[in-house]
């Protein structure tokens, strides 16, 4: 049985111009000790999907089930005990921390609200810094003493404290600088190497996400148009959109940059109150034909554990793909 | 030290330009000796991370430096043969935006929220040009065209909040390039957008400097964006210049530590996957706590006694190209004599 | 908190204005502490001529007023009261403000929208007139003239920490708590009110100035406490002979002004110290 599954979750809320469905239909499932990588851009839903995963926000449809048990409508009451099974790590590391707790606290937070007394408190919390590779003296000291990179150390550390099972990393280290970001990556690589913790590590980074992930998920406007296995679905896209993804992406190679033929998406992304009727991607997608504004394609296994919502994916298409979508190499 | 094509005249030519910071820390060198040309045509990529002092350089070159703290202290920023950083006020504020225009990281706050986009960019033209309203008007509409923004005259009487991420940026894009400047400066142009809205603006600015043959300074801390459009990079770190060669060598063979560092620190398709990313352990010293020496000594696994005590110059260690790096001299110098020239 | 609680100190201490104005409070502070020692009968007495202008005589070194009392001895008085009214004051004020605000932003819903029309018709009514009213209905005494200062000084205060919290509920650092099983009052005391009060509390320090002032009108009104002495009063007796004898206004009404003017300057040091856009990295 999977650690953590997600069935047709959905969420909505309303805005002054209507209804906007942030998470459309989203089925997914998460295994022990293995690394869910989850890539859209911005409006594709996947940070309202982890929150709503973490019970931040409400959801209007759909299961989530964590460890055997449906925690998708689980009164407060309930949850606290679920929680210890399933943390958080945040986008801003000057923001996920509270300015006026030393690290020390904030570390211990978790497993203060779970009850441990202060002198276990104290000695994990010494545990944790030391396993996220902060000395113990920084127990006593703020967050505005710590480098960007420092403080997302601190939230991993906080992320851990109560040993969950499932993390879901939030854009972990988009906003660090990319010296640091090497070594934040590596040490989440680590923890999960030596703890046995599952990620679902949200992220619009493509690189990023495909280095560390084993599985992929691609989503736009709140669907799954996605997923497979990591190398796999780099190298061989089977959605028009993630083929536009990885060619847009820039790559650090510049005679690869400038030998490989892009064809660029043209447009801009649509806004999620007035999705486009059948395929959400078929206004933008240089293989669109009638079915593709009419019919919403259903996602369906391609080969092996390859998804795909798309009427005419590309692995079937190989053969006669058109000049104009180009190759990723 | 310049490099570069020495045919190509420079239309930019920063010499040994220092930016200090006046805190009540002390003052910290922010840009220290920088020099730098750019030619017509030609893109050179400024990479660094948070601090290295790459805005400040832009700024500095568009005589926008925050003025406290901020000053230029010494040395020259020579556009076409004059030094902006003597003119007066009143005199660069006529090369601003006409021969010289810079584009900013985040277009929703970087245009005017409570006027209309048409205003803004009719605003632009007609300080640089004795036109009437109704020319700048036809001139705008043409502009936005220019940066392939669907339905322009309608876009005209947008407000900047009405647009999105992309098209805010097409708008600055539109601006900048209103009076046809020589250079073009882009502060991390694309950080703040979509991947796929972030290669149609690179691309987008790419074919502007083709068409109009003006240079172009992308500041950028995402070596993807160097590796797709520069022609020549700048490594900066902590102030100073560490490193400087045409793209590709720049990739195939870094020569600076700090370099070779971040390349390593970059995910890429090269890269086995799942394997440690090559950490650059620590992080960037303040400015106010520069180690004597090389600023990159403490982060360094190369570095040795001469690293602490002298400040590594930019060297030409190999032809068109220079780097501040002892280790890198003495790699170099160890296979000539291997080689045994 | 040691280090947060120094940072503070040495960033107050930077701002020189708001060092003068912590000067003049203190000596306020100081007057009005020592004034049973230096003037030890009832300041309403008379004790002398009437109308004696100040540096006269030595006995009277602020002169006297229209009906003979010590100025000197007023002053000293009624920087008792004035302190005392412009702390408990801005007190009550505060802790309405705090939290009707903090639970309008923290419930929201139906919550918010009837704490927020609460704190409007409180906005809508002319203030020195509601004061005057409930000094009326109530009666001249100080406690009632402190209690009807705060019930008309709440509202920014009221609407500051709505906002305030309503930002910081929406911070990952919150939502980090919410993630790890928190509950609600522990957030919003916890973690919340400390982000939320650096602003608070330079609004309150403005609050006092403005209940100082409401006292003074009040009190120039002869709507006060008829027993106390009080700069206003000072003020209101001494209108009659402002051609001649100005001084009788003049003297209080400098210390009102500077009592005001160091309040306010406290205030702008305690933001300069508190606000976290200024914190160098």
């Amino acid at each position: 049985m999977s650690l953590l599954s997600v069935l047709s979750l959905c969420v909505q809320y309303q805005t002054a111009q209507g209804t906007v469905r942030a998470v459309d239909d989203v089925s997914f499932e998460l295994e022990p000790g293995e690394t869910l990588g989850l890539v859209g851009e911005s409006g594709c839903g996947k940070s309202t999907l982890g929150k709503a995963i973490m019970r931040l926000v409400p959801s209007s449809d759909g299961v989530v089930v964590l460890d055997g048990q449906d925690i998708t409508r689980m009164p407060n009451a309930g949850l606290k005990s679920v929680r210890k099974n399933m943390q958080m790590i945040f986008q801003d590391p000057y923001g996920s921390l509270n300015p006026r707790h030393d690290v020390g606290t904030i570390v211990g937070q978790p497993l203060s609200v779970a009850g441990w007394s202060r002198k276990d408190i104290r000695d994990r919390v010494a545990d944790l810094l030391r396993q996220v590779g902060l000395s113990a003296d920084a127990a006593r000291r703020y967050p505005h003493e710590f480098s960007g990179g420092q403080r997302q150390r601190v939230g991993i550390a906080r992320a851990l404290a109560l040993r969950p099972k499932v993390i879901i990393c939030d854009e972990p280290v988009s906003a660090l600088d990319v010296s640091v970001r090497a070594q934040v990556i590596n040490l989440l690589q680590d923890l999960q190497q030596q703890t046995g913790v599952s990620y679902l590590f949200i992220s619009h980074d493509l690189s990023v996400v495909e280095h560390v992930s084993d599985r992929l998920i691609v989503m736009y406007l709140g669907r799954i148009v996605e997923s497979g296995r990591g190398a796999e679905v780099w190298e061989q896209p089977a959605h028009p959109y993630t083929l536009a993804l990885l060619t847009a992406a820039p790559v650090a190679d510049p005679k690869l940059a400038r030998s490989r033929t892009k064809n660029l998406l043209q447009g801009e992304l649509p806004s999620p109150l007035n999705p486009p009727p059948g395929c959400s991607f078929h206004v933008r997608c240089p293989m669109a034909r009638e079915r593709c504004r009419q019919e919403r394609p259903v996602l369906r296994n391609v080969s092996g554990d390859r998804m795909v919502a798309c009427h005419y994916d590309l692995l079937e298409q190989s053969a006669e793909l058109p000049r104009a979508v180009g190759a990723a190499n | 030290m310049a490099v570069g094509d020495p045919e190509r005249t420079a239309i930019l030519d920063i010499d040994r330009l220092q930016v200090s910071l006046f805190t009540r820390r002390g003052v910290l060198p922010a840009v220290d000796g920088l020099s730098l040309t750019v030619a017509a045509r030609e893109t050179v990529a400024i990479v660094g991370e948070s601090g290295c002092g790459k805005s400040l350089t832009a700024l500095a070159v568009m005589r926008l430096l925050p003025e406290p703290p901020a000053k230029i202290v010494s040395g020259a920023v020579r556009f076409m043969g004059r030094d902006l950083a003597s003119l007066s006020d009143r005199a660069m504020r006529r090369v601003r935006g006409k021969d010289i225009s810079m584009i900013f990281q985040d277009p929703m706050t970087s245009l005017n929220p409570v006027t209309t986009v048409g205003d803004q960019l009719i605003e632009a033209i007609q300080w640089h040009n004795d036109v009437s309203r109704r020319e700048a008007h036809a001139r705008a509409v043409e502009l936005l065209r220019q940066v392939r923004i669907p339905d322009a005259e309608r876009r005209l009487d947008d407000y900047p909040h009405q647009m999105s991420g992309g098209m805010s940026q097409r708008v600055m894009i539109a601006m900048a390039i209103a009076c046809g400047p020589k250079l073009l400066i882009a502060d991390e142009p694309t950080t703040a957008l979509d991947v796929t809205i972030q290669a149609q603006i690179l691309e987008l600015i790419k074919e502007l400097q083709a068409s109009s043959g003006m240079g172009l300074i992308i500041i950028t801390h995402d070596l993807g964006v160097v590796a797709e459009t520069a022609d020549r990079v700048v490594v900066m770190y902590a102030g100073r210049k560490v490193e400087e060669a045409p793209v590709e060598a720049l990739f195939e063979r870094p020569l600076h530590r700090y370099t070779s560092g971040l390349l390593g620190a970059t995910p890429s398709a090269k890269r086995r996957r799942g394997s440690r990313l090559a950490e650059i352990g620590g992080s960037v010293p303040a400015l106010s706590e520069l180690p004597a020496g090389c600023a990159f000594q403490n982060r360094c696994a190369d570095a040795f006694d001469r690293c602490r005590t002298e400040r590594p110059k930019l060297m030409p260690l190999m032809p068109g190209r220079t780097a501040a790096c002892f280790a890198a001299e003495e790699e170099l110098s160890r296979h000539v004599a291997a080689i045994g020239t | 908190m040691p280090s947060l609680a120094t940072d503070f100190v040495r960033r107050f201490a930077r701002n020189r204005a708001a060092l003068v104005g912590l000067v003049l409070v203190i000596a306020l502070i100081g007057v009005a502490l020592a004034a049973p020692w230096m003037f030890p009968k009832n300041p309403l007495r008379i004790v002398g001529r009437p109308e004696i202008w100040p540096f006269v005589n030595a006995r009277f070194p602020l002169g006297t007023d229209s009906l003979g009392r010590d100025i000197a001895a007023m002053i000293a008085h009624g920087a008792r009261t004035t302190l005392l009214i412009g702390l408990c004051a801005s007190l009550t004020a505060t802790l309405i403000g705090i939290t009707v605000g903090a639970s309008a932003a923290f419930f929201g819903g139906w919550v918010d929208e009837m704490l927020m029309r609460f704190t409007e018709l409180f906005q809508t009514i002319p203030n020195l007139i509601f004061v005057l009213t409930i000094v009326s209905i109530l009666g001249q005494k100080i406690e009632y003239v402190t209690i009807a200062v705060g019930i008309v000084t709440w509202t920014p205060i009221a609407r500051l920490t709505r906002a305030e919290f309503m930002s910081l509920r929406d911070r990952e650092f919150v939502q980090a708590c919410r993630a790890m099983g928190m509950g609600n009052m522990r957030i919003m005391l916890g973690e919340i009110l400390p982000n939320a009060l650096p602003p608070v509390i330079v609004l309150s320090s403005l609050v006092i100035a403005g209940a100082v002032l409401f006292e003074s009108a009040v009190s120039f009104l002869g709507l006060g406490d008829p027993n106390i002495s009080s700069w206003g009063r000072l003020i209101g007796d001494g209108r009659t002979l402002i051609r001649t004898s100005w001084y009788i206004c003049a003297v209080p009404g400098l210390a009102i002004m500077l009592t005001v003017l160091a309040l306010n300057l406290i205030g702008d040091g305690l933001n300069d110290a508190l606000n976290p856009k200024l914190r160098d990295r």
